[in-house]
């Protein structure tokens, strides 16, 4: 069913876009947003933090020194733990990364650029499930 | 032998060497020194002997002299002829004085042939200046910048630096000891290149893979450390595991706020996997009228996968034979193929042609094995279409049903279609009148192709809702039984007319039981895939009813309601029976876990063939 377009509008109305070609599943900035506030809300979750390779911080809910502390050593840590990976099987790379302390769990999902730091604290966890 | 060991020799043996060369070197330029002085002192004498020799070719005569050139160029030969080139240049360069010499010496030699003449001669030496090599840097115009681990690198490095160029062959090299050498820390990220980045396709798609791993991961309830010696003050909920209760509900701020769900179903690869499609969202003209979310019960936050269509889909369902495809009907009539693999459109469709259906299929099934099977759709005109998955172009076969004793169209309304276990050939329809029809695909002995009008089951006031074969799932076989549902709030149990033996005359058949405890449309019902004598109803005041006919048959045996008084539109049981799948028309999927009431005893089978045999005898 088209939808009409605005009978007073000035402007050129816009059709709604429902193209067949490319995918209209529109994942925009917003939708990063909510899925990081999503994220951080999740019981336990302390903070993410998104990173390149090298360290630089692309987006982060902690404050800045944390931020900056966490991105140096976790991406150093990532990177060790993928030349490991890599040098048991050259074929291999590494994909996550959790790690469990006394205190928190860091979980580094990681893909070619791009690294998503999330730390946690399991404790808060609820058990029982079916 | 260690590779230290080794590198000792090796390092030996490179100074030994390197201190050869250095003597040889040595050697050789005293050699060539000491060769220089005395070439200075005979040089006269073989200077002198040169000039003799050009002067002598430029004259032609003087005999003694050529003798004497001739003796005594042996010599000259003989003592380096390095020297004699500089010898020549120096005697070509100084022509003058020593032409005046070489006057004076051919005189004296023949006096003086026994003797070697000595004559002093100055020299003219000519200090060549050594020419003078412009050198120049490349340098870069900007400034170094001072880093501040630089020394804390720089002092590793430059101990291990002349190692390495005293043993260029060593294996392991000794930096693997010292500390890795630190990156300076990366600058900063601007602003605009952060915006750039956070909207780039890349990140958009990392992200999103990424935050489903990690809100899988952070879903996880089990805490493989805990540590069962330590006292635990939390209370636990023991009944919880039993009854019945909701597990959870699913539901996306983006894709189900204002939509229904239209149907919902279970995945028969992966039992976590569910999908439930949705109708059109009425508030917003942008979004896509048609919506297939499918849910993880791992990940409760968000969909696992998004399929979208441009019209309302009705109907869908994972396909059994492909563990990727998601198949759906829709209000307009075409049949659409999502992949989990591909994007959110549909990698196939049905064309909205006269071939297909084009009016909305409110019901699909797909019938036969792994390698040959084929989709069936019902749409409300009436037209059975079997389809090839891969061929969605036009049906392979098409099969419109027609009542001929109906007055009003010829054409009867398909709502609910169902196919007895493993039947491919005959199947049950309920139609929007009321009514349910036992129709055959094909002409067969006895009959043709279509509605079986003789057969009359006397069904329903209303619109029928829900039709439902029992499965197969034990010992006895009861997979003649079929439920209907029906707006007109009732449940009814049929015992189903063999199809291998036609009827001749017009037979009226009566349902087996009658269901009568709803007060509101009754939506959707469904035999438990396990146990032999348990299914559920849903009607529109949001309860959901579960019937265990060995126990009650006259009233549910667990009723419970959503709570929001929305109604529930469809109900589907898990493949082990153990959960069900609710869908509400607020746009809620509830997953309830029915605990242990839905695991059959072992005598359940043999228990309903007594009820039944009590309700037929009613």
């Amino acid at each position: 069913m088209p939808a009409l377009p605005p009978l007073h509008s000035t402007s050129v109305p816009a059709l709604p876009k429902k193209s067949l070609q490319k995918d209209a599943v529109q994942k925009d900035y917003a939708d990063v947003e909510a899925t990081l506030t999503r994220i951080t809300s999740h019981t336990g979750v302390q903070g993410i933090v998104i990173a390149t390779h090298e360290g630089s911080v692309i987006r982060s809910t902690l404050d800045n020194i944390q931020t900056q502390q966490i991105s140096t050593l976790v991406t150093q840590l990532a990177a060790r733990g993928k030349s490991v990976v890599r040098d048991l099987d050259p074929e291999d790379d590494l994909t996550f990364l959790r790690i469990r302390s006394k205190k928190n769990e860091i979980l580094v999902a990681e893909t070619k650029q791009y690294l998503l730091i999330t730390i946690q604290n399991p404790n808060e966890l609820q058990k029982g499930w079916i | 032998m260690l590779p230290a060991d080794r590198r000792k020799e090796e390092l030996e043996k490179k100074r030994a060497k390197l201190a050869e060369l250095r003597a040889a070197k040595e050697a050789r330029k005293s050699a060539l020194d000491a060769s220089r002085r005395d070439s200075s002192a005979t040089d006269s004498t073989s200077e002198r002997r040169d000039l003799d020799d050009l002067v002598s070719s430029l004259v032609g005569d003087r005999p003694v002299s050529r003798n004497r050139s001739r003796d005594e160029l042996g010599t000259p030969s003989s003592v380096s002829s390095p020297l004699d080139p500089h010898v020549l240049r120096e005697a070509l360069r100084a022509p003058a004085s020593e032409t005046a010499r070489t006057e004076k010496t051919p005189a004296d030699t023949p006096a003086e042939k026994p003797r070697p003449t000595l004559v002093s001669a100055d020299f003219v030496f000519f200090d060549v200046p050594p020419r003078e090599k412009v050198m120049y840097t490349k340098e870069i115009q900007t400034e170094t910048i001072d880093f501040p681990n630089a020394d804390a690198v720089e002092g590793p490095d430059s101990r291990s630096s002349p190692n390495r160029d005293a043993e260029p062959l060593a294996a392991e090299p000794p930096a693997a000891k010292t500390p890795e050498p630190e990156t300076p820390p990366p600058e900063p990220l601007t602003e605009a290149e952060r915006k750039s980045i956070l909207s780039s396709e890349t990140f958009l798609n990392f992200f999103d893979y990424s935050s489903k791993l990690v809100e899988r991961a952070l879903n996880e309830p089990y805490d493989f450390m805990t540590d069962y010696a330590v006292n635990d003050d939390r209370i636990i909920d023991d009944s919880a595991g039993k009854n019945v209760h909701r597990v959870c509900s699913f539901s996306d701020e983006r894709w189900t706020r204002n939509r229904s769900v239209a149907d919902c179903g279970w995945s028969q690869k992966h039992p976590e996997l569910l999908l439930a499609a949705y109708s059109k969202n009425h508030a917003s003209v942008t979004d896509a009228d048609g919506v297939v979310l499918i849910w993880n019960l791992h990940l409760r936050e968000r969909p696992e996968y998004i399929f979208q269509s441009q019209s309302d889909v009705t109907v869908a369902a994972f396909s059994d034979f492909h563990q990727n495809l998601v198949i759906g009907g829709t209000y307009s009539g075409q049949i659409l193929i999502w992949d989990m693999r591909a994007k959110s459109r549909p990698v196939l469709q049905s064309p909205l042609s006269a071939a297909g259906h084009t009016h909305p299929v409110y019901s699909m099934r797909i019938i036969g094995t792994q390698n040959a099977h084929n989709l069936l759709t019902a749409s409300t005109d009436g037209l059975v279409c079997s389809w090839q998955l891969d061929m969605l172009a036009h049906p392979q076969e098409a099969l419109d049903l027609v009542h001929p004793s109906n007055l009003k169209s010829d054409g009867i309304s398909v709502t609910t279609m169902a196919f007895p276990y493993n039947e491919t050939t005959t199947f049950w329809v309920g139609t929007e009148e009321g009514s349910i029809y036992q129709a055959n695909r094909y002409d067969r002995a006895g009959s043709k192709a279509g509605i079986n009008g003789l057969d009359t089951y006397n069904a329903h006031y209303g619109m029928v809702t829900g039709l439902d074969f029992h499965p197969l799932s034990g010992p006895a076989d009861f997979s003649d039984l079929f439920l209907t549902s029906s707006v007109d709030w009732t449940v009814k149990l049929w015992r189903a007319k063999s199809a291998s033996k036609p009827s001749m005359v017009q037979q009226a058949i009566t349902p087996l039981c009658s269901f009568e405890d709803a007060d509101d449309y009754v939506y959707d019902v469904k035999w438990s895939p396990t146990h032999p004598s348990m299914f559920a109803s849903v009607d529109g005041s949001g309860r959901f009813d579960i019937y265990d006919l060995n126990s009650e048959i006259e009233v549910p045996t667990v009723s419970l309601t959503t709570g929001t008084g929305r109604a529930l539109n469809k109900l589907a049981w898990d493949k082990e029976g153990r959960r069900t799948a609710l869908g509400s028309s607020d746009g809620l999927l509830y997953i309830y876990d029915l605990g242990e009431i839905s695991q059959p005893r072992s005598d359940e089978w043999t228990t309903f063939q007594r009820t039944l045999a009590e309700l037929e005898s009613r």
